[in-house]
C-alpha cells in the first residue's frame, strides 16, 4: 500500500498528507515533484490543496500540463486511486478527469472554517469507513470551491459528499465531493488531512485515508 | 466545402461555386499565358505557389484591416473565398516605373514615383483591357463615385501594407494588379489574388524579377521565382494582435457582476441593469502558420473553462 503525493509549486497541503499517511497510519508514502514521471508502485495518488502555479489563469489550469499529469491520467485509466483535495480537485476538473468545473465563491471571498458534509456514498473506496448520511465536520479553505456543471442530473449518482446545513459557496446541489463514473479518481473541496487527529479538534478526515488503506 | 459547378476559367485559375450560395472556391492552376494568349506554357509547381502566397497576404490584410473575399486555404492548390461580383475594372497602383507605363511613356524601368500611381482598365480581352480613367468608370456606371471611393482607398492601404511586407521578404514591389467586387449586400472586398503573376516583385535594392516578367521576357528560371517567392512570403513572420474576452456562460451567477451592479446603484446610476465582468487577454502572434482555427484552439484547450466560460475573439487591427 504506497501513496504518492504530487508536489506542484505552489502546493502547501503535501506535507499534511504525508504525515497522517506515515505517522498516524503507519503507512509508505512519498513524494512526487511533479516534474517526475514515474509513478511505479504506487497504489494511491494524492493531488494535495495549494495554489499550484498561482492560480494564475484559472485555479488548477496550468498544472494539469506538468509531466506528471499525463502519468496521472494513464494511472488512473488503469483504475488506480486518486484522491484530489481542494487545488487537487479542482486540477482534476481542469484536466477532464472529473466533470463540471469550480468556479468562483459566490460571496467572492476566501473561505476558512469548519462545515458540516453529509456522506452521501459509502461505497466507495474512498467512504467505506463511514456509514451513508453520517453528518462529519471538516474544514475548507478555499476561493473558488463553487461547483458548476450544466447538468447535475447526470452525476447525481457520483456525489460523495454534500455540504450540510449551509452552503458556503454556492455550489451546484450542494456539491461538495464527486467521484467519476468508474469510482476510483475522487475530489473534494474540504481539507480531510487538517482533520485527522484529535488534538487538532476533529478526526472525521481520518477515515478517508483509513478507507482506502482498506480498499488498496 | 465541396465544388458544385464551374462558373469561370481564366487564365490562371478556375472558380467553382460550392453548396453554399455566398462562397466560392479558386482554384489555381499551372499554367500561364502573357501578351492576351500569345505566349503560353505550364509551369511546374505556380498554382500551388500563387495559392500558398495569396493565401498568406489575404491573411495578413485581413488583420491590417482590409476587406477581402479569402476566407481560408483548402488544400495546396485551392482557396475557399466569398463569392462576390467582380467590378470590370482592373485597378493597377504603381510605385515605380515599369512594364507598360514604361513603354507608354519612353521613361526606363525602375525609376521611383514620387507618389503611388492608381491607373484603372476596362476589363475586356477582346478590347485588350483599355486604360479608362475615373470619368469613364462613373459614367459608364461600371462602378459608382462612392464604391469608386473605397476601392481607390482600399488599393491605397493595401499597398502601403504590401510595401512594408515584401520589403520584409527582401522584396521591392514595383506595381500590382488589383480586382474588386461586391457581395449581395454591397459591401465591397478585395477578391482575385495577390501573386507574382499580380505584382512585379524586384531583388530589394536592384532590378531582378522574381515574378512573371521572368516568364515573359524569357529571363529563365521561372519555376524557382515562384518558388523563392513562395519560400520567402511564407517564411516571413507577420506580427499580429487578438484579443480574446472571457465570460462566464450566461445564466451562471457572476457574483463580481451583482457587486459592482450594486455599487454603481448607490453612485445613482440606476439605468444601469446588469454587469458581467469577464477576463480580457491580447496575444501576439508570429503567423508564420496559416492554419485557421488555432486561436479557437487556443480558447478551447486552456484560455477559457467550457464549463463555465464563454469567449469570443477578434484580430486588433492596427
Amino acid at each position: 500500500m504506497n501513496f504518492g503525493i504530487v508536489v506542484f509549486p505552489g502546493s502547501n497541503c503535501d506535507r499534511d498528507c504525508y504525515y497522517v499517511i506515515k505517522e498516524i497510519l503507519n503507512q509508505p508514502a512519498r513524494f512526487i515533484w511533479h516534474q517526475e514521471t514515474d509513478l511505479n508502485g504506487i497504489d494511491c495518488v494524492i493531488l494535495p490543496g495549494g495554489f499550484s502555479y498561482g492560480d494564475y489563469l484559472r485555479a488548477g489550469a496550468i498544472a494539469r500540463f506538468s509531466p506528471v499529469m499525463s502519468e496521472v491520467k494513464e494511472f488512473a485509466d488503469r483504475g488506480g486511486l486518486i484522491v484530489g483535495i481542494c487545488n487537487g480537485f479542482q486540477i482534476l476538473t481542469e484536466a477532464g478527469l472529473l466533470p463540471g468545473a469550480l468556479g468562483r465563491n459566490k460571496g467572492l471571498k476566501f473561505i476558512c472554517r469548519y462545515v458540516s458534509l453529509r456522506v452521501e456514498r459509502n461505497d466507495t473506496p474512498f467512504t467505506t469507513e463511514y456509514r451513508r448520511g453520517d453528518i462529519i465536520r471538516m474544514p475548507i479553505a478555499h476561493n473558488e470551491g463553487n461547483y458548476y456543471i450544466d447538468n447535475p442530473d447526470k452525476i447525481r449518482n457520483q456525489v460523495v459528499l454534500r455540504y450540510y446545513g449551509e452552503n458556503p459557496n454556492g455550489a451546484i446541489d450542494d456539491i461538495a465531493g464527486i467521484v467519476n463514473e468508474r469510482g476510483n479518481v475522487f475530489g473534494l473541496m474540504p481539507h480531510p488531512e487538517r482533520c485527522s487527529e484529535k488534538i487538532l479538534g476533529s478526526e472525521d478526515g481520518l477515515k478517508i485515508f483509513k478507507s482506502i488503506v482498506r480498499a488498496l | 466545402m465541396k465544388k458544385v459547378k464551374l462558373i469561370y476559367e481564366g487564365k490562371a485559375k478556375r472558380v467553382y461555386s460550392t453548396e453554399e450560395d455566398d462562397k466560392f472556391i479558386i482554384e489555381f492552376k499551372d499554367s500561364a499565358t502573357a501578351f492576351d494568349g500569345l505566349k503560353k506554357a505550364e509551369i511546374q509547381g505556380k498554382g500551388e505557389a500563387n495559392c500558398a502566397i495569396s493565401s498568406k497576404i489575404f491573411e495578413l490584410l485581413t488583420i491590417k484591416g482590409v476587406r477581402n473575399h479569402y476566407i481560408e486555404r483548402l488544400n495546396e492548390r485551392e482557396m475557399l473565398v466569398r463569392s462576390v461580383k467582380i467590378f470590370p475594372i482592373e485597378v493597377i497602383i504603381r510605385n515605380r516605373v515599369a512594364g507598360s507605363m514604361a513603354k507608354r511613356l519612353g521613361l526606363e524601368e525602375g525609376r521611383k514615383l514620387e507618389k503611388p500611381i492608381l491607373e484603372f482598365c476596362y476589363k475586356s480581352d477582346e478590347l485588350h483591357d483599355p486604360m479608362i480613367n475615373e470619368d469613364h468608370i462613373s459614367a459608364l456606371g461600371l462602378a459608382s463615385p462612392e464604391e469608386l471611393i473605397t476601392i481607390k482607398d482600399t488599393s491605397l492601404k493595401t499597398n502601403q501594407i504590401l510595401i512594408e511586407f515584401f520589403k520584409l521578404c527582401h522584396l521591392d514591389l514595383v506595381d500590382m494588379k488589383f480586382e474588386f467586387g461586391k457581395d449581395s449586400s454591397g459591401e465591397i472586398y478585395l477578391a482575385d489574388e495577390i501573386s507574382p503573376d499580380t505584382c512585379r516583385l524586384w531583388e530589394l535594392g536592384t532590378t531582378e524579377s522574381w515574378d512573371k516578367d521572368r516568364f515573359r521576357r524569357d529571363l529563365g528560371g521561372v519555376e524557382e521565382a515562384y518558388n523563392e517567392v513562395k519560400k520567402r512570403v511564407l517564411e516571413t513572420p507577420v506580427e499580429s494582435k487578438t484579443r480574446i474576452l472571457i465570460r462566464l456562460k450566461q445564466g451562471i451567477l457572476d457574483a463580481q457582476g451583482s457587486v459592482i451592479l450594486n455599487a454603481l446603484k448607490s453612485l445613482g446610476f440606476n439605468e444601469v441593469l446588469e454587469v458581467r465582468v469577464g477576463k480580457l487577454l491580447e496575444i501576439k502572434l508570429d503567423r508564420k502558420v496559416d492554419e485557421a482555427g488555432r486561436i479557437e484552439r487556443m480558447c478551447k484547450e486552456l484560455l477559457a473553462n467550457p464549463v463555465m466560460e464563454d469567449y469570443e475573439w477578434e484580430w486588433i487591427e492596427e
